[in-house]
Protein backbone atom coordinates (compact mmCIF):
# COMPACT_ATOMS: atom_id res chain seq x y z
CA UNK A 1 0.00 0.00 0.00
CA UNK A 2 1.81 3.43 -0.89
CA UNK A 3 2.13 6.47 1.04
CA UNK A 4 -0.92 8.06 -1.08
CA UNK A 5 -3.28 5.46 -0.68
CA UNK A 6 -2.76 5.52 2.96
CA UNK A 7 -3.58 9.26 3.12
CA UNK A 8 -6.37 8.76 1.30
CA UNK A 9 -7.96 5.89 3.59
CA UNK A 10 -7.62 8.23 6.09
CA UNK A 11 -9.26 11.27 4.78
CA UNK A 12 -12.03 9.45 3.79
CA UNK A 13 -12.65 7.94 7.28
CA UNK A 14 -12.44 11.62 8.52
CA UNK A 15 -14.93 12.29 5.58
CA UNK A 16 -17.27 9.62 6.88
CA UNK A 17 -16.81 10.35 10.75
CA UNK A 18 -17.67 13.97 10.09
CA UNK A 19 -20.75 13.26 8.12
CA UNK A 20 -21.71 10.64 10.95
CA UNK A 21 -21.41 12.90 13.60
CA UNK A 22 -22.68 15.93 11.78
CA UNK A 23 -26.62 15.20 12.35
CA UNK A 24 -25.58 14.93 16.47
CA UNK A 25 -24.58 18.56 16.04
CA UNK A 26 -27.99 20.05 14.38
CA UNK A 27 -29.74 17.92 16.81
CA UNK A 28 -27.50 19.88 19.99
CA UNK A 29 -30.32 22.98 21.00
CA UNK A 30 -29.13 26.24 21.06
CA UNK A 31 -26.93 28.19 22.88
CA UNK A 32 -29.63 30.50 24.26
CA UNK A 33 -32.57 27.99 24.96
CA UNK A 34 -30.47 26.72 28.20
CA UNK A 35 -32.51 28.71 30.22
CA UNK A 36 -35.57 27.25 28.87
CA UNK A 37 -34.33 23.81 29.39
CA UNK A 38 -33.27 24.21 32.51
CA UNK A 39 -36.74 25.36 33.75
CA UNK A 40 -38.43 22.83 31.86
CA UNK A 41 -36.13 20.43 33.85
CA UNK A 42 -37.01 21.76 37.24
CA UNK A 43 -40.54 21.83 36.16
CA UNK A 44 -40.35 18.00 35.85
CA UNK A 45 -38.25 17.40 38.68
CA UNK A 46 -41.14 19.00 40.78
CA UNK A 47 -43.24 17.13 39.64
CA UNK A 48 -42.06 13.87 40.40
CA UNK A 49 -40.70 14.66 43.72
CA UNK A 50 -44.38 15.69 44.51
CA UNK A 51 -45.83 12.20 43.03
CA UNK A 52 -42.61 10.49 44.97
CA UNK A 53 -44.53 12.03 48.50
CA UNK A 54 -47.82 11.36 47.77
CA UNK A 55 -46.69 7.74 46.60
CA UNK A 56 -44.35 7.44 50.24
CA UNK A 57 -47.73 8.54 51.86
CA UNK A 58 -49.81 6.32 50.41
CA UNK A 59 -47.27 3.40 50.80
CA UNK A 60 -46.90 4.42 54.99
CA UNK A 61 -50.73 4.43 55.23
CA UNK A 62 -50.58 0.96 53.56
CA UNK A 63 -48.29 -0.36 55.94
CA UNK A 64 -50.35 1.06 59.05
CA UNK A 65 -53.42 -0.62 57.51
CA UNK A 66 -51.54 -3.76 57.47
CA UNK A 67 -50.40 -3.61 60.96
CA UNK A 68 -54.02 -3.80 62.21
CA UNK A 69 -55.27 -6.97 63.01
CA UNK A 70 -57.57 -8.65 60.45
CA UNK A 71 -60.91 -10.22 60.63
CA UNK A 72 -58.56 -13.50 59.65
CA UNK A 73 -56.67 -13.04 63.09
CA UNK A 74 -59.74 -12.49 64.83
CA UNK A 75 -61.40 -15.34 64.09
CA UNK A 76 -58.07 -16.88 64.60
CA UNK A 77 -57.36 -16.11 67.88
CA UNK A 78 -60.95 -17.22 69.15
CA UNK A 79 -60.83 -20.25 67.92
CA UNK A 80 -57.27 -20.63 69.71
CA UNK A 81 -59.24 -20.08 72.88
CA UNK A 82 -62.17 -22.14 72.36
CA UNK A 83 -59.52 -24.78 71.18
CA UNK A 84 -57.79 -24.71 74.86
CA UNK A 85 -60.69 -24.59 76.58
CA UNK A 86 -61.77 -27.59 74.99
CA UNK A 87 -58.95 -29.18 75.37
CA UNK A 88 -58.79 -28.35 79.26
CA UNK A 89 -62.57 -29.65 79.34
CA UNK A 90 -61.70 -32.60 77.51
CA UNK A 91 -58.63 -33.24 80.13
CA UNK A 92 -60.87 -32.35 82.90
CA UNK A 93 -63.78 -34.78 81.99
CA UNK A 94 -61.21 -37.68 81.47
CA UNK A 95 -59.78 -37.17 85.00
CA UNK A 96 -62.94 -37.63 86.68
CA UNK A 97 -64.09 -40.71 85.13
CA UNK B 1 -52.15 0.12 77.21
CA UNK B 2 -49.33 -2.89 76.31
CA UNK B 3 -45.83 -3.03 76.96
CA UNK B 4 -43.45 -3.37 74.33
CA UNK B 5 -40.32 -5.04 73.81
CA UNK B 6 -37.39 -3.69 75.09
CA UNK B 7 -38.95 -1.10 76.55
CA UNK B 8 -38.06 -2.44 80.22
CA UNK B 9 -35.00 -3.79 81.43
CA UNK B 10 -34.02 -7.69 81.73
CA UNK B 11 -34.28 -7.55 85.47
CA UNK B 12 -38.06 -6.29 85.68
CA UNK B 13 -39.32 -8.89 82.23
CA UNK B 14 -37.60 -11.23 83.99
CA UNK B 15 -39.31 -10.59 87.12
CA UNK B 16 -42.44 -9.98 85.32
CA UNK B 17 -42.73 -13.79 84.15
CA UNK B 18 -42.00 -14.99 87.77
CA UNK B 19 -44.40 -13.38 89.01
CA UNK B 20 -47.07 -13.75 86.18
CA UNK B 21 -46.19 -17.84 86.44
CA UNK B 22 -46.55 -17.48 90.35
CA UNK B 23 -49.87 -16.07 89.91
CA UNK B 24 -51.12 -18.22 86.96
CA UNK B 25 -50.81 -21.28 88.73
CA UNK B 26 -52.59 -20.32 91.76
CA UNK B 27 -55.31 -18.62 89.69
CA UNK B 28 -55.58 -22.04 87.43
CA UNK B 29 -55.80 -24.52 90.71
CA UNK B 30 -58.85 -22.24 91.16
CA UNK B 31 -60.52 -23.27 88.03
CA UNK B 32 -63.89 -25.56 87.91
CA UNK B 33 -64.08 -27.75 85.96
CA UNK B 34 -67.77 -26.50 85.33
CA UNK B 35 -66.40 -23.07 84.38
CA UNK B 36 -64.86 -23.81 81.57
CA UNK B 37 -67.03 -22.46 78.78
CA UNK B 38 -67.71 -19.64 81.01
CA UNK B 39 -63.99 -18.50 81.19
CA UNK B 40 -63.15 -19.57 77.44
CA UNK B 41 -66.21 -16.87 76.07
CA UNK B 42 -64.55 -14.68 79.02
CA UNK B 43 -60.95 -14.77 77.22
CA UNK B 44 -62.70 -13.91 74.02
CA UNK B 45 -64.44 -11.31 74.97
CA UNK B 46 -61.40 -9.65 76.50
CA UNK B 47 -59.40 -10.51 73.44
CA UNK B 48 -61.66 -8.51 70.61
CA UNK B 49 -62.52 -5.64 73.20
CA UNK B 50 -58.71 -4.93 72.19
CA UNK B 51 -59.73 -3.89 68.91
CA UNK B 52 -62.69 -1.65 69.53
CA UNK B 53 -60.70 1.88 69.53
CA UNK B 54 -62.51 5.00 70.95
CA UNK B 55 -61.10 7.44 69.30
CA UNK B 56 -59.79 10.30 71.65
CA UNK B 57 -58.13 13.98 70.48
CA UNK B 58 -54.98 12.95 68.30
CA UNK B 59 -55.15 9.36 69.86
CA UNK B 60 -57.15 6.62 70.04
CA UNK B 61 -57.69 4.16 73.21
CA UNK B 62 -59.13 0.58 73.36
CA UNK B 63 -61.03 -0.97 75.45
CA UNK B 64 -58.91 -3.50 78.07
CA UNK B 65 -62.27 -4.81 80.27
CA UNK B 66 -59.71 -6.38 83.17
CA UNK B 67 -62.61 -5.34 85.22
CA UNK B 68 -65.14 -7.71 83.72
CA UNK B 69 -63.43 -10.40 83.40
CA UNK B 70 -62.28 -10.20 86.80
CA UNK B 71 -65.86 -9.42 88.17
CA UNK B 72 -67.07 -12.63 85.87
CA UNK B 73 -64.29 -14.96 86.56
CA UNK B 74 -62.45 -14.31 89.96
CA UNK B 75 -59.28 -16.01 90.47
CA UNK B 76 -59.34 -17.66 87.20
CA UNK B 77 -59.29 -14.58 85.43
CA UNK B 78 -55.22 -14.17 85.61
CA UNK B 79 -55.40 -17.21 83.51
CA UNK B 80 -58.29 -15.82 81.52
CA UNK B 81 -55.97 -12.66 80.53
CA UNK B 82 -52.88 -14.14 79.90
CA UNK B 83 -53.94 -16.13 77.33
CA UNK B 84 -55.62 -13.63 75.49
CA UNK B 85 -52.35 -11.04 75.77
CA UNK B 86 -50.39 -14.15 74.85
CA UNK B 87 -52.68 -14.48 71.87
CA UNK B 88 -53.00 -10.37 71.19
CA UNK B 89 -49.11 -10.44 71.02
CA UNK B 90 -48.74 -13.67 68.23
CA UNK B 91 -51.93 -12.50 66.51
CA UNK B 92 -52.30 -9.02 66.49
CA UNK B 93 -48.34 -7.69 67.45
CA UNK B 94 -49.92 -5.74 70.80
CA UNK B 95 -47.31 -5.85 73.41
CA UNK B 96 -44.15 -7.82 72.61
CA UNK B 97 -43.39 -11.72 73.94
CA UNK B 98 -40.64 -10.91 76.67
CA UNK B 99 -43.13 -8.04 77.96
CA UNK B 100 -45.56 -10.95 78.22
CA UNK B 101 -44.92 -11.31 81.95
CA UNK B 102 -45.12 -7.79 82.65
CA UNK B 103 -48.26 -6.90 80.16
CA UNK B 104 -50.13 -10.35 82.63
CA UNK B 105 -48.91 -8.83 85.84
CA UNK B 106 -50.22 -5.15 84.81
CA UNK B 107 -53.70 -6.29 83.49
CA UNK B 108 -54.09 -9.85 85.64
CA UNK B 109 -53.62 -8.49 89.01
CA UNK B 110 -56.21 -5.68 88.28
CA UNK B 111 -58.66 -7.86 87.21
CA UNK B 112 -58.50 -10.39 90.32
CA UNK B 113 -58.10 -7.78 92.64
CA UNK B 114 -61.66 -6.46 90.83
CA UNK B 115 -63.24 -9.35 91.21
CA UNK B 116 -62.88 -9.73 95.11
CA UNK B 117 -63.69 -6.28 94.90
CA UNK B 118 -67.52 -7.26 93.28
CA UNK B 119 -67.45 -9.96 95.16
CA UNK B 120 -67.40 -8.12 98.31
CA UNK B 121 -69.82 -4.96 97.43
CA UNK B 122 -72.15 -6.24 95.03
CA UNK B 123 -75.50 -6.94 97.03
CA UNK B 124 -78.51 -9.38 96.19
CA UNK B 125 -80.56 -6.98 94.36
CA UNK B 126 -79.95 -5.92 91.19
CA UNK B 127 -79.11 -2.33 90.99
CA UNK B 128 -76.60 -2.61 93.27
CA UNK B 129 -74.74 -5.15 91.13
CA UNK B 130 -74.67 -3.12 88.27
CA UNK B 131 -73.19 -0.76 90.38
CA UNK B 132 -70.70 -2.54 91.75
CA UNK B 133 -69.86 -3.97 88.33
CA UNK B 134 -69.63 -0.46 86.88
CA UNK B 135 -67.33 0.29 89.59
CA UNK B 136 -65.12 -2.92 89.73
CA UNK B 137 -64.74 -1.92 85.62
CA UNK B 138 -63.72 1.29 86.34
CA UNK B 139 -61.68 0.10 89.07
CA UNK B 140 -59.68 -2.26 86.66
CA UNK B 141 -58.14 0.09 84.37
CA UNK B 142 -57.64 2.40 86.98
CA UNK B 143 -55.19 0.21 88.95
CA UNK B 144 -53.68 -0.96 85.18
CA UNK B 145 -52.49 2.26 84.42
CA UNK B 146 -50.98 2.54 87.90
CA UNK B 147 -49.73 -0.96 87.80
CA UNK B 148 -48.17 0.05 84.48
CA UNK B 149 -46.66 3.71 85.96
CA UNK B 150 -45.15 0.77 88.96
CA UNK B 151 -44.06 -1.60 86.08
CA UNK B 152 -42.29 1.52 84.25
CA UNK B 153 -40.86 2.79 87.53
CA UNK B 154 -39.08 -0.50 88.29
CA UNK B 155 -37.24 0.23 84.79
CA UNK B 156 -36.33 3.69 86.08
CA UNK B 157 -38.79 5.70 84.86
CA UNK B 158 -40.55 8.58 87.08
CA UNK B 159 -43.26 7.12 88.68
CA UNK B 160 -45.61 9.91 89.05
CA UNK B 161 -44.99 11.04 85.76
CA UNK B 162 -45.73 7.95 84.02
CA UNK B 163 -48.67 7.44 86.21
CA UNK B 164 -50.23 11.14 85.75
CA UNK B 165 -49.48 10.52 81.71
CA UNK B 166 -51.45 7.09 81.76
CA UNK B 167 -54.33 8.06 84.03
CA UNK B 168 -54.48 11.08 81.64
CA UNK B 169 -54.72 9.24 78.24
CA UNK B 170 -57.28 6.45 79.66
CA UNK B 171 -60.31 9.04 81.39
CA UNK B 172 -62.15 8.29 78.51
CA UNK B 173 -61.83 4.80 78.59
CA UNK B 174 -62.03 4.16 82.59
CA UNK B 175 -65.50 6.14 82.03
CA UNK B 176 -66.84 3.93 78.67
CA UNK B 177 -65.33 0.60 80.86
CA UNK B 178 -67.48 1.67 84.20
CA UNK B 179 -70.40 1.74 81.82
CA UNK B 180 -69.85 -0.85 79.69
CA UNK B 181 -69.25 -3.39 82.56
CA UNK B 182 -71.97 -1.65 84.14
CA UNK B 183 -74.33 -2.67 81.55
CA UNK B 184 -73.08 -6.27 81.54
CA UNK B 185 -73.44 -7.36 84.62
CA UNK B 186 -76.78 -5.36 85.34
CA UNK B 187 -78.13 -7.97 82.28
CA UNK B 188 -76.38 -10.50 83.51
CA UNK B 189 -77.62 -10.37 86.74
CA UNK B 190 -81.52 -9.97 85.14
CA UNK B 191 -80.85 -12.94 82.67
CA UNK B 192 -78.67 -15.65 83.92
CA UNK B 193 -77.24 -14.24 88.12
CA UNK B 194 -75.28 -17.95 88.47
CA UNK B 195 -72.67 -16.40 86.05
CA UNK B 196 -71.95 -13.91 88.51
CA UNK B 197 -70.40 -16.43 91.48
CA UNK B 198 -67.02 -16.32 91.21
CA UNK B 199 -65.18 -19.17 92.97
CA UNK B 200 -63.30 -16.76 95.96
CA UNK B 201 -65.16 -18.85 98.53
CA UNK B 202 -64.60 -22.70 98.21
CA UNK B 203 -60.83 -22.56 97.91
CA UNK B 204 -61.51 -26.27 97.08
CA UNK B 205 -62.48 -25.82 93.31
CA UNK B 206 -59.50 -27.74 91.79
CA UNK B 207 -60.19 -28.96 87.71
CA UNK B 208 -60.42 -32.70 88.90
CA UNK B 209 -63.75 -32.04 90.85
Amino acid sequence: MTRMQKGLAIGLLCLFLAGLSNPLWAQAPPENSTGEVIALLKEQNSALSADLRRIQREIAALRADLDQPGVKDVFAGIGYIFGLFGAAAFAASRRRE
Amino acid sequence: MHISDGVLPLAVTIGGYAISAGIAAWSARRIHSRDLPKIAVVTSAFFVASLVHIPFGPTSAHLLLPGLAGALLGPAAFVSIGLGLLLQCVLFQFGGITALGANAVMMGVPAVICGWFFQQVRGRARMPQAVAGGLAGALGTFLAAVFLAGLLAAGGEDFFGVAKLALAAHVPVIVIEGVVSGFTIGFLARVKPALLQSSFRDAAGLVHD
